[in-house]
């Protein structure tokens, strides 16, 4: 058993939090890596030119006219709203947030394999991916009503997630320390 | 104690976990870019990343069952409780669904008439000619097979949640590095 006795922490539940959530957070930061690299500047749509939205396409994708056309118009939202600095620094975020998402992963199943693995590189780990969430959400309420309509809720979400887990990872951390004095 | 499974198969497990969420993700994204023309190519990258990762995906997931199949991993245990063949029967369907959805997304696409170069690398080779039917029917085939696998997944973590809960041993032969 990994309880120990009293304390009521389950590393092993820990873990596998820390596991679930690195993969989710994995998922949404490479989509965003993604994101950045494919809505560049100056890409067709900045340009004004109009959707090509062929019958046969609409069928297979099963979209009105109407909606085709604002395929378009979604990307425009993205380039216009988007600050000269904005995406350097979501690449930025959403490049370190894959790599911590990565060792939060590995972390994660290091404490769920082992309780007695130390978890202060876990803590480490989690406060840097707690800082992204916060650069993310500032970065995102100095844009305009667009992009904040589509940042900050999850980010602030994001943010309250890693907070409990790095809350648990604290306490695991203090378990650990009074378990070894 | 469960017993522990090879390393190999391990990695194979979170590697797969963490390419079924980004697909999803980013699935759900690049359909809301403009359909492709010759100046609309923002679904190029996406759309190739997409099934040069399912494809790997199949690959893996192939490697994964020939390992249960080979391996002997499982004991054969008489008596299993109804949460065990539950989770038997969700572990076989989460292999089904991962085979279905990898096959006909491919299948969707070889019908579509764009082409796929594994990870920019190596042309595979074309089904057919386009044909808008069989890319519909393919299409619609992957879309729910994939819902159907999101599902499963879901009954996959929440079993992997309540076992860590318990602490009873059961996730133990997932977690090791």
């Amino acid at each position: 058993m990994t309880t120990k006795a009293g304390s009521g922490i389950n590393s092993k539940w820990i873990g596998l939090v820390v596991v679930l959530f690195g993969i989710l957070l994995l998922a949404q930061h490479g989509n965003e890596l993604l994101k950045q690299l494919v809505i560049t500047p100056g890409s067709v749509a900045a340009q004004g030119v109009a959707a090509d939205c062929r019958a046969d396409e609409l069928e297979e994708e099963g979209l009105s006219l109407r909606e085709c056309e604002l395929l378009v118009s979604n990307v425009q939202i993205t380039l216009v709203s988007s600050p000269d600095w904005f995406r350097p620094a979501m690449m930025l975020f959403s490049l370190l947030g894959s790599l911590f998402a990565v060792s939060s992963i590995y972390l994660g199943i290091s404490v769920a394999a082992n309780s007695n693995t130390n978890s202060l590189s876990l803590k480490t780990c989690l406060g840097v991916l707690l800082l992204i969430d916060l650069l993310v959400f500032v970065a995102a309420s100095n844009t305009g009503p667009l992009l904040r309509a589509q940042y900050l809720w999850p980010s602030l979400l994001w943010f309250f997630v890693h907070a409990t887990l790095l809350a648990a990872a604290l306490a695991h951390l203090n378990e650990q320390s009074g378990s070894e004095a | 104690m469960a017993k522990q499974l090879p390393r190999s198969k391990v990695i194979m497990h979170w590697i797969t976990a963490t390419s079924v969420f980004f697909l999803f993700v980013s699935s759900w994204w690049m359909l809301s870019l403009p359909l492709p023309s010759d100046v609309f190519t923002y679904r190029q990258l996406p759309f190739q990343l997409h099934k040069n990762i399912g494809i790997t995906l199949l690959a893996i997931v192939v490697t994964m069952i020939a390992m249960r199949v080979y391996g002997r991993e499982q004991s054969i245990q008489a008596n299993k409780t109804r949460l065990e063949k539950l989770a038997d029967v969700d572990h076989l369907l989460t292999y089904f669904l991962l085979i279905a959805c990898c096959i006909s997304g491919y299948l969707s696409s070889a019908y579509s008439g764009w082409e796929t170069t594994l990870w920019w690398l190596v042309d595979l080779p074309g089904w057919s000619e386009e044909n808008d039917d069989l890319n519909i029917l393919f299409s619609d085939i992957h879309l729910w097979t994939c819902w159907a696998l999101l599902a499963v997944v879901a009954l996959h973590i929440s079993a992997a949640l309540y076992h860590a809960f318990k602490d009873d041993g059961v996730i133990d032969k997932m977690f090791r590095l």
